[in-house]
């Protein structure tokens, strides 16, 4: 629990956010003298999914391993859904789920037993457990395959069962740790679909760590981006993306028809892949776009918002960011 | 206009499968709002889990065979006492408490322990599923210390039910309350000093087989030092015997009598001499003395060895869980 300030000194210093699901302050974590793997972050996380940005050897897996209380900090303070750090890990680690970055699976033991275990180790009834454990693996999209030895699974079903078992105890948060490393394209997006929905329908916040900017943008409600343990930006993906939203149109047939009717009405589409890029200025565009396609009797095929893909917006300052053109428009552009 | 009639009709199976599918398994998000368990609760349902472990149980046949021969030959003793007291009731009990065959115990003991101690640590070391117990609401010592339980736990199995059979074939041939008493005596003085074996087996075995992740390196990492230095303590005591005879009279060398420090099997063959003063003082064994194992006036060095190898093997176990990386 946030202990109320007692000395002046204490009073100066705000205090961390009700409300916050994560909320860090100052936070420095050194390891000997020489490595400092967080330095001063500061950083507040309301509910939703919340994207952990930073590259390899950022800090990511130290903060989590911080907000997990398995590790003190050096200086400064932070806490989970209330609860402090140092002082409150048991009640941290009882109410968030952990999905770890590596392998952590036994191959000689079934899915069900092995989330069963886990569900008991989250401190569930025996009976509560293997209910959860089930709900759980059926949640990740294991059925009947739960049965089988996890040795006898692919990539992707190893990392469902690692969801599964940071599921299985009911928390108010999830912590993963990379949930999509090793998976194929298909798998990734699978993976990301079901991270998604666990944020939307099952009302769980979720801080989900990655290096790859792009995954994240798809899912995440708000972004955290670190480097070398410092905080770069903490901003609700919206905010950070508005400017720059671009609209997919995807015809089955008659593109270049549509590429000179949006042209003509004051519109300035570019190819893209299959379809056209325009920018989205404002909801006219979207009426533009179904009246022009409505007048020539096209088969509309797709029409989909996009955005800056996030590498660009922390590699810049936001405002070039913001005034840069779109990323597909350039591939676009090299390709015709 | 075949093409894409097919398509059509590919796209609407499809999406008729998965609204299916949905239909099914979309039961919606169910929270948790039953009552749950403290951190007592949980370390128990991971001691009770890791026992089962110990015996095979909750795994496959194959797992069970070694653990159940083991248990089988310990009990031996005890059937062919019931049977030799049943057929011979004056001659008296051929096995006793304490000295419950102490050879065979030390085999026996020396099996399991090397072959059981590391499915209870080495999987999860293995595997990296450390992280997955850290990152849930029980301490950092919880871990070895349930561990530890488990196989102390099992240790006192095979230990320990044996000697209640063995109490049990004695006590059917027993008349008199006086007789029973008797026996009950001897067999708690024999509980409790089995309980010594299975306390420092365990975890002298935990703390070896959790050095490495392999089962066959934890394996050889158990069984090697506790074999030779089964052997190396026979051989010393034997050297000591021949090489420079009694110290004094009725006293025996000092090699032989330190020798039995060396290994777990004789440090507790020493320890119940020490603590019942028996003829392991002189070194001049009857016939039936089975523990031969010579403590001459060294009898408090293997209280205290045995106490301080204790500490430093639970010591050593929680603290190897201390260094054992976090994620």
């Amino acid at each position: 629990m946030i202990t109320q300030p007692s000395t002046p000194a204490e009073a100066q210093q705000p205090q961390l956010a009700q409300g916050a699901v994560i909320e860090a302050r100052g936070l420095t974590k050194r390891y000997g003298t020489t490595v400092t793997a967080l330095d001063q972050l500061s950083v507040a996380v309301g509910p939703g999914i919340t994207g952990l940005i930073g590259a390899n050897g950022a800090g990511k897996s130290t903060l989590i391993k911080i907000l997990l209380g398995l590790l003190a900090p050096t200086s400064g303070q932070a806490a989970v859904l209330g609860h402090d750090c140092v002082s409150g890990g048991f009640a941290i680690r009882t109410l968030s789920g952990y999905m770890p970055e590596h392998d952590c699976l036994p191959p000689d033991v079934t899915a069900t037993e092995f989330v069963t275990h886990l569900g008991r180790m989250s401190g569930l009834p025996a009976t509560a457990a293997k209910e959860r454990a089930a709900d759980s693996l059926r949640h990740v999209g294991l059925y009947e395959e739960r049965y089988r030895q996890i040795g006898t699974y692919s990539t992707g079903m190893k990392q469902r069962v690692k969801l599964a078992q940071a599921l299985v105890g009911d928390p108010r948060l999830l912590l993963l740790d990379e949930p999509t490393n090793g998976l194929d394209p298909a798998g990734r997006t699978a993976m990301l679909d079901l991270i998604a929905r666990i944020g939307s329908e099952f009302g769980i916040s979720i801080l989900v760590a990655s290096h790859l900017l792009g995954e994240i943008e798809q899912i995440c409600d708000n972004l955290v981006a670190i480097d070398n343990g410092r905080l770069l930006r903490a901003d609700s993906i919206s905010s950070v993306t508005q400017a720059s939203a671009v609209l997919l149109i995807e015809v089955d047939e008659g593109t270049e028809l549509l590429l000179a009717e949006l042209s003509r009405r004051g519109l300035a589409p570019v190819a893209y892949q299959r379809g056209l890029l325009v920018q989205l200025a404002d909801e006219q565009t979207y009426d533009i776009v179904r009246d022009s396609v409505a007048d020539l009797g096209l088969p509309l095929g797709r029409m989909e918002q996009r955005r800056h893909r996030i590498e660009e917006l922390f590699r810049q300052d936001p405002a070039a960011a913001a005034s840069s053109v779109p990323g597909p428009t350039t591939g676009a552009a090299s390709v015709s | 206009m075949s093409a894409d009639a097919k398509t059509a009709s590919g796209q609407f199976s499809t999406a008729a499968v998965d609204g299916r599918a949905g239909e099914i398994h979309n039961i919606g998000y169910r929270r948790y709002d039953g009552g749950r368990l403290g951190r007592v609760q949980i370390v128990r349902a991971l001691m009770w889990h890791s026992l089962r472990g110990a015996y095979g149980f909750g795994r496959g046949a194959k797992a069970k065979i070694f653990p159940m021969l083991l248990f089988a030959l310990m009990c031996l003793p005890a059937a062919v006492n019931a049977v030799a007291l049943a057929n011979n009731p004056s001659g008296g009990a051929i096995v006793s408490y304490d000295g419950y065959v102490p050879s065979l115990r030390a085999i026996v003991m020396l099996i399991f322990v090397a072959l059981q101690a590391p499915n209870l640590v080495s999987a999860d070391l293995r595997n990296h599923t450390l992280p997955l117990y850290f990152a849930r609401p029980i301490g950092r010592n919880d871990y070895p210390i349930a561990k530890l339980a488990a196989f102390v736990l099992a240790c006192l199995a095979i230990v320990e039910i044996p000697l209640l059979l063995l109490y049990l074939g004695n006590v059917t041939q027993q008349h008199g309350a006086s007789e029973v008493w008797a026996q009950t005596r001897q067999l708690g003085s024999g509980l409790l000093y089995g309980a010594a074996w299975a306390v420092l087996l365990a975890s002298i075995g935990l703390l070896l087989a959790s050095l490495t992740g392999r089962r066959v390196f934890a394996i050889c990492a158990v069984g090697i030092p506790l074999f030779f230095s089964y052997i190396l303590a026979n051989a010393l005591t034997h050297i000591g015997q021949v090489a420079y005879g009694p110290a004094g009279l009725g006293q025996p060398s000092t090699l032989s009598s330190l020798a039995g420090l060396i290994s777990p099997f004789t440090l507790l063959g020493g320890l119940l001499h020490w603590l019942q003063g028996s003829p392991a003082t002189t070194g001049q064994f009857r016939p039936n003395d089975l523990q031969r194992v010579i403590i001459g006036t060294y009898g408090p060095w293997y209280g205290l060895v045995f106490v301080l190898l204790l500490l430093a093997t639970v010591g050593g176990l929680i603290a190897r869980y201390r260094k054992v990386g976090v994620a």
